[in-house]
């Protein structure tokens, strides 16, 4: 581990003048003057040039696909998840904060990890049949090392995955999409202002994006975590599935219970019977599949086909168990699923 | 690095097992609950924590020293 980031030349920059740049990564529209780093403290203006410190590698985890969540997405299969310090929002409750929250107040100060090395990475995932996953921390602060791994994994069929806040400008939506097999989004709130008081950005982009992702072709899925005072109301959780249906009610949509940590330590754990509630407004709402991960045991996290009823992938506590599926077909009434099975 | 230094320290780790279980959640609305399983092996004494709220277990495992804390982390 290095302890000072190792910073390389960015994509998506455009020069304003006056030495300025605008990265035309996120929404934040960051506009930086020589010296100056944007709001997510890994890309800044050297010498009139954007440049990013996101091509690292701090975390290198094998691990089940169904952790990310991706519950409909090469059910049992694996994943290399790779991430390095950053994010563009700032969000009080990150379980994952000391990664994430690098630069800011209450997290790291201390930059954790290596310059990445993406032929490393695609054969130890591709050794493994495993994806290559960037999570944990914003994965889409890292295009340059997205492409780059992508570039490697494409001739040895290794899927690229994201977990991610959704919080990006149409232009990296265009430039990543294409090497995306799926990505799975935060939705965290169900208005503007509440999204913005969690996270520090507005929500409108993470909904635009969802869409975008969709029409590139990549698959989505959706995660909601269950705030209190954010997203734990039932008009909220409504609000929340009816804006998810409304694009697609077949998005799969994920309920996570709440963990205090980080800078929202007092409020308690989303209980099981809000996190039921939710699915069922979820439901009702008109989404197809909507899981909750652990609190409701394994019905919770089965997928059933919305025709007949059976059980198509049934689940473990972070593995699938069985998956029924054939070719991507419901066994007992021949519906086809949404995914990407194989 | 000194042994405080070492008790500070957090260590990312692709996997730790769960000593709780979902079927407690309603039992604790709280989140107060904190179980820890102790191993001794020829390495030494390992200890293992689980609990609703991360930093409380955190700041125990860091009292009790011994060396960096491993963490699991989300998404």
């Amino acid at each position: 581990m290095t302890g000072e980031p190792v910073w390389r030349p960015a994509v998506l920059a455009t020069a304003t003048g006056d030495g300025r740049v605008r990265c035309d990564l996120c929404p934040h529209a960051c506009v930086l003057a020589d010296g100056e780093i944007g709001e997510c403290r890994v890309r800044r203006n050297s010498g009139g040039r954007l440049e990013t410190a996101t091509f690292t590698t701090t975390v290198a985890h094998l691990d089940a696909v169904e952790r990310k969540p991706f519950f409909h997405v090469r059910p049992g299969s694996q994943v290399l998840t790779a991430a390095g310090p950053g994010c563009s929002f700032r969000c009080n409750y990150c379980v994952n904060h000391r990664l994430s929250q690098y630069g800011r107040p209450g997290g790291s100060s201390d930059f954790a990890g290596d310059p990445a090395q993406p032929s490393t990475l695609v054969s130890q995932a591709a050794d493994a049949g495993a994806a290559i996953g960037l999570s944990y921390a914003e994965p889409s602060l890292a295009p340059e090392l997205t492409l780059a791994l992508a570039g490697l994994a494409a001739p040895r069929g290794v899927p690229v995955l994201w977990k991610t806040n959704g919080f990006l400008t149409a232009a990296a939506i265009d430039l990543v999409a294409p090497v995306l097999t799926a990505v799975n989004v935060d939705v965290k709130a169900a208005t503007d202002a509440a999204h913005r008081r969690l996270t520090g950005a507005p929500l409108a982009p993470v909904l635009d994006a969802i869409e975008r992702f969709r029409a590139a072709g990549v698959w989505v899925e959706v995660c909601t975590p269950l705030i209190p005072g954010v997203s734990d109301a039932p008009a909220e959780a409504r609000a929340i599935a009816a804006n998810l249906a409304a694009i697609d009610p077949a998005v799969p949509w994920h309920l996570v219970r709440f963990t205090p940590d980080f800078r929202m330590r007092r409020p308690d754990p989303t209980p099981p019977a809000v996190l039921a509630r939710a699915a069922a407004d979820g439901r009702e709402a008109g989404l197809t599949f909507v899981y909750v991960e652990r609190a409701l045991g394994d019905q919770g996290r089965a997928t059933y086909c919305p025709a007949c009823g059976v059980v198509l992938v049934d689940r473990t506590l972070w593995a699938s168990r069985e998956n029924h599926l054939v070719d991507g077909r419901c066994p007992g009434c021949g519906l086809a699923i949404p995914g990407r099975w194989a | 690095m000194s042994e405080a230094e070492a008790n500070d320290e957090v260590v990312f780790v692709a996997s730790l097992p769960d000593l709780i279980d979902a079927s407690e959640y309603d039992d604790h609305p709280d989140g107060r609950l904190v179980r820890l399983r102790l191993t001794v092996g020829a390495d030494g004494v390992e200890l293992l924590g689980d609990a609703f709220r991360p930093q409380e277990l955190e700041a125990l495992l860091r009292t009790l020293g011994g060396g960096p804390t491993e963490q699991m982390l989300c998404g």
